[in-house]
C-alpha cells in the first residue's frame, strides 16, 4: 500500500505502460461473434464434474440406493436467443449430460439424460408488450436462498454441481406455457398459464428414460400466475396472484437500498394448504410412490389452513469486494421442533420397519422436489468475492442453518478463469451437525466436486 | 465633467475586463465537460474493456452501453449487456439512480445492487456508466494547473474538486482537470468514503462523435496495485431510440436488442 501510494505521489502519467497507449483495440472475437448482424445471442459450453461423497451412516436407514460415492458428469450446454425479425423472438436452452457413477451400469437408461430447459417462440407486437408460447422457465423473487414466490419452482431441478441456490437456478426446467407480458415507464405486468398435460410423475421414477421432458414434472395440473409491479418509496414492489388447484397463494416482494452499500429485500407469499408432511404424503399416494394406507409420517395436523413463507435479508457490499447476503427464512408449513423429534424417534427407533423409514425419507424427498424448506425456521448466510486475490479467482461460501437444532448445510466455492474460455472450480461442500439434527442426519457427510468448463 | 465621465466610462471598462478575465463558475466548468464526454441524444456505444498486468494485456470484457438522459432529472438510465467473455454473454446491468438491477440470463433472476456494488471490480460498472458529474457531484474551483495527460502532453486546465450531491454519486470525492477552452476531461481521480485513492483516469484520443469532440479511450490505473491497469476502449457510437421501458426491472428478461 505504501509502494502504491509513493508510486502515485511521483508521476501520475508514468504509471502508464507503453503498450497500454498503443493503438485503439480492434474488436474482439467475442464482440464480433455477435454484431448485429447476427441477431443471434448464445452461449455454449462443455463441461466436466466430478464428484466425489463421503457417506456416514445415520439415525434413520437411507432407503436404498444410497447417494452414489462418485460420479462423473459431462455436458453439453446451449442457450440461444435469436430475434429473426424485429417483433419476432426464439428461445432454445438446452442441456444434454452423459452420467457416468458408482452402482450404474455405463449404459444404462439413465446414462444419457437430456435437459429441456426452454423451448419458445416470441411474438411482440410493440415495444412494450410481447406473447409467449412454449416451454419457459418463469422466475419471481428477490431473495437468493429461498423464494417464497418463485412459485413455478416446484418440481424443476435437475442434475447439479453446486449446492448454492443461485446456481441451481441456472439449471432447472421450463413449464410449457403462453405468456404474456406487458411494461410501461412506471411498472409492468403479467399473466401466465400453464396447461394440465398429463398426470404427476413420482419423486424418484423407476428406471427413468433419460431423454423424457418431463413434463409429467412440470405440467401435471393447470397452473395461472400474475404479476404486477410497479414503483412506490423506491421499493420496487412486485404483486403476484398464483392459482392452482388446492394451491392459491398471493405474494409480495420488496427491495429497497440503504445507504451506498446496503440493499434490504423480502418476500412473502401465502394462501391457504396443508402442511409439508400432509402434502407429502398425500402426493406419495396419488402419484402411486406410497400406499393408499400409509400413515401420515410424522404425525401431524392435516388440515388446511392458511400459512405464510417468508424470506427477509440484506445484502452488504463490503469495501467494494465482498458481497455479504444474511436472510431469515419462515417456512410455516415446514417442521417445527416436536415434528423433527417424532421424525428421529420414529425412524431411529430399534426394529422400526424399513417401509416407516422409506416414507420418513419420502417427505424430504418431496421437500427437496418442491424446492421448499424442510424445517419452519432457518437463516441463510452467502459471500461472494470475485477478483479475490487477482482477477481471475472468484471465490464463495455459504451456509444454511436450521434455527431448530443449529445443524449447517455449507459450500465453499472456488472458480478460477484459465482463460476467456476455460473456467476450473472447486466446490466442497458438508452436512454439518449432531446424529438427530436435519443436516447431520443425511448420509452425505462431505462432497467434493471438481468441474472444468470450456466457453465456446 | 468630461473628466468625471471619462472616469466612470474607464471604471465600466475595467470592470467589463475583469468580468471577462474571470474564471467560470465551478459547476458550469464540469457541465460543459459532461457535454463533451455525453451525448445528449438517446445513444448507444460498444466498449472494450482490457486489463493490462504488469503492461501485458490480460483480461477483456466487451459491453455495450444503452443510454437515455431523463430531462427531469438531468441525469442518464444505463442499460449495460455484456457481449464477452463468453462466460458472461447476455448479462445486463440496469442503472436508473437508485434502482439498480442486475440481471443473469442464466439463472433468470434480477438481483438488486448498491451503489458499492457498481464499484466491485477493477473496472466497475461505475466506470463505463454515462453520467452527468454536474448533477450528481458538487464541484469547486481548486485553481489553473498545467496537466499533462496519458500522452505526456501539457495543457491548461482547470483543477476542481468534486463532491456528492445526491445519493447517486458512485464515488466519495473526485478530483478532476479539466481542459480550459475545450472543456475535455483529461484526468480525474477517484477517491473511497475513508478517502484513499481508488484509481485514476485519463481520457484520449478525442475525435468526432456524435456532433462532439469525444473521448475514444479512458485508462484506468489502480491506485492499490498500480501495475494494474485498465484501457476502456469506445466504438461505435450510434444515436438510438431508447425505449423507457427497457429501464423496467421485469423488461430485463425480454431485452433483445444486439
Amino acid at each position: 500500500m505504501l509502494v502504491a501510494l509513493q508510486l502515485l505521489g511521483a508521476d501520475d502519467v508514468d504509471l502508464i505502460p507503453e503498450d497500454v497507449l498503443g493503438e485503439p483495440a480492434a474488436p474482439t472475437e467475442d464482440a464480433r461473434a455477435t454484431a448485429p448482424a447476427s441477431r443471434l445471442s448464445r452461449q455454449l459450453f462443455f463441461e466436466d464434474a466430478l464428484t466425489l461423497s463421503n457417506l456416514r451412516d445415520v439415525v434413520v436407514p437411507f432407503p436404498p440406493p444410497l447417494p452414489p460415492r462418485w460420479q462423473d458428469r459431462a455436458s453439453f450446454d446451449a442457450r440461444l436467443r435469436g430475434t429473426p425479425a424485429s417483433s419476432l423472438a426464439f428461445t432454445l436452452s438446452d442441456r444434454v449430460n452423459v452420467f457416468v457413477q458408482s452402482g450404474q451400469d455405463v449404459a444404462s437408461r439413465s446414462t444419457v439424460r437430456n435437459d429441456l430447459r426452454e423451448a419458445s417462440v416470441g411474438w411482440q407486437p410493440h415495444p412494450a408488450v410481447d406473447l409467449e408460447v412454449g416451454r419457459i422457465d418463469v422466475r419471481n423473487g428477490v431473495a437468493l436462498g429461498f423464494n417464497p414466490t418463485d412459485f413455478f419452482k416446484t418440481r424443476t431441478l435437475v442434475g447439479q454441481a453446486s449446492l448454492d441456490p443461485s446456481v441451481i437456478r441456472q439449471n432447472r426446467l421450463g413449464t410449457l406455457m403462453v405468456r404474456g407480458r406487458a411494461s410501461w415507464s412506471a411498472g409492468s405486468a403479467s399473466v401466465a398459464f400453464a396447461p394440465r398435460l398429463t398426470s404427476p410423475s413420482p419423486i424418484i421414477e423407476h428406471d427413468p428414460l433419460g431423454v423424457s421432458p418431463h413434463l409429467a414434472a412440470t405440467n401435471a395440473a393447470p397452473r395461472v400466475l400474475a404479476t404486477l409491479g410497479f414503483e412506490v418509496l423506491d421499493l420496487a414492489p412486485q404483486l403476484l396472484g398464483y392459482y392452482e388447484p388446492g394451491r392459491a397463494k398471493l405474494g409480495l416482494d420488496l427491495s429497497r437500498p440503504i445507504g451506498g452499500a446496503v440493499v434490504v429485500y423480502a418476500e412473502w407469499a401465502g394462501g391457504p394448504e396443508q402442511n409439508l408432511v400432509a402434502r407429502a404424503i398425500g402426493f406419495g399416494k396419488r402419484t402411486g410412490t406410497l400406499p393408499d394406507a400409509a400413515p401420515i409420517v410424522p404425525p401431524s395436523d392435516t388440515a388446511t389452513a392458511f400459512r405464510n413463507d417468508v424470506a427477509a435479508g440484506l445484502s452488504w457490499t463490503i469495501a467494494t469486494k465482498v458481497t455479504l447476503n444474511v436472510e431469515y427464512h419462515l417456512h410455516e408449513a415446514g417442521l417445527g421442533h416436536d415434528a423433527w423429534n417424532n421424525w428421529f424417534d420414529l425412524g431411529g427407533a430399534p426394529g422400526a420397519p424399513a417401509a416407516l423409514a422409506n416414507e420418513l425419507w419420502y417427505v424430504r424427498a418431496y421437500a427437496n422436489d418442491q424446492q421448499e424448506p424442510m424445517t419452519r425456521h432457518q437463516v441463510f448466510v452467502r459471500a461472494s468475492w470475485p477478483r479475490a486475490f487477482t482477477s481471475d479467482l472468484e471465490l464463495s461460501a455459504f451456509a444454511f442453518v436450521d434455527a431448530a437444532d443449529g445443524s449447517v448445510l455449507g459450500q465453499a466455492a472456488a472458480s478460477y478463469y484459465l482463460s476467456k474460455r476455460w473456467t476450473a472450480s472447486l466446490f466442497v461442500s458438508g452436512n454439518l451437525g449432531a446424529a438427530r439434527s436435519e443436516r447431520g442426519s443425511f448420509p452425505e457427510r462431505v462432497s467434493s466436486i471438481a468441474q472444468l468448463t470450456l466457453y465456446l | 465633467m468630461i473628466a468625471r465621465l471619462a472616469a466612470v466610462f474607464m471604471l465600466a471598462l475595467a470592470a467589463s475586463a475583469a468580468r471577462a478575465d474571470a474564471p467560470p463558475s465551478a459547476a458550469d466548468i464540469v457541465a460543459a465537460a459532461d457535454q463533451v464526454r455525453n451525448p445528449s441524444q438517446p445513444f448507444r456505444v460498444s466498449l472494450a474493456l482490457v486489463e493490462y498486468r504488469n503492461g501485458q494485456p490480460h483480461d477483456a470484457t466487451n459491453l455495450t452501453v444503452h443510454a437515455k438522459l431523463v430531462s427531469a432529472s438531468h441525469q442518464y438510465r444505463n442499460l449495460i449487456r455484456y457481449v464477452g467473455p463468453p462466460r458472461d454473454v447476455g448479462k445486463l446491468v440496469l442503472l436508473d439512480a437508485s434502482r439498480m438491477w442486475f440481471y443473469d440470463p442464466a439463472s433468470k433472476a434480477s438481483v438488486r445492487i448498491s451503489a458499492q456494488q457498481r464499484l466491485v471490480g477493477q473496472a466497475s460498472d461505475g466506470d463505463v456508466l454515462t453520467v452527468n458529474l454536474a448533477h450528481d457531484y458538487t464541484a469547486r474551483l481548486i485553481g489553473e494547473e498545467k496537466t499533462q495527460d496519458a500522452d505526456k502532453q501539457p495543457h491548461d486546465t482547470w483543477h476542481l474538486d468534486l463532491v456528492p450531491a445526491t445519493s447517486d454519486a458512485t464515488y466519495a470525492r473526485i478530483e478532476t482537470w479539466i481542459e480550459k477552452g475545450t472543456s475535455r476531461p483529461i484526468k480525474s481521480k477517484f477517491y473511497s468514503d475513508s478517502g484513499r485513492l481508488l484509481k485514476l483516469a485519463y481520457y484520449r484520443r478525442y475525435e468526432p462523435r456524435l456532433g462532439a469532440e469525444r473521448p475514444l479511450e479512458t485508462i484506468i490505473v489502480d491506485a492499490v496495485d498500480p501495475h494494474l491497469v485498465t484501457k476502456i476502449s469506445y466504438s461505435d457510437f450510434r444515436a438510438e431510440d431508447v425505449e423507457d421501458v427497457w429501464f423496467q426491472r421485469d423488461y430485463l428478461p425480454r431485452f433483445s436488442v444486439e
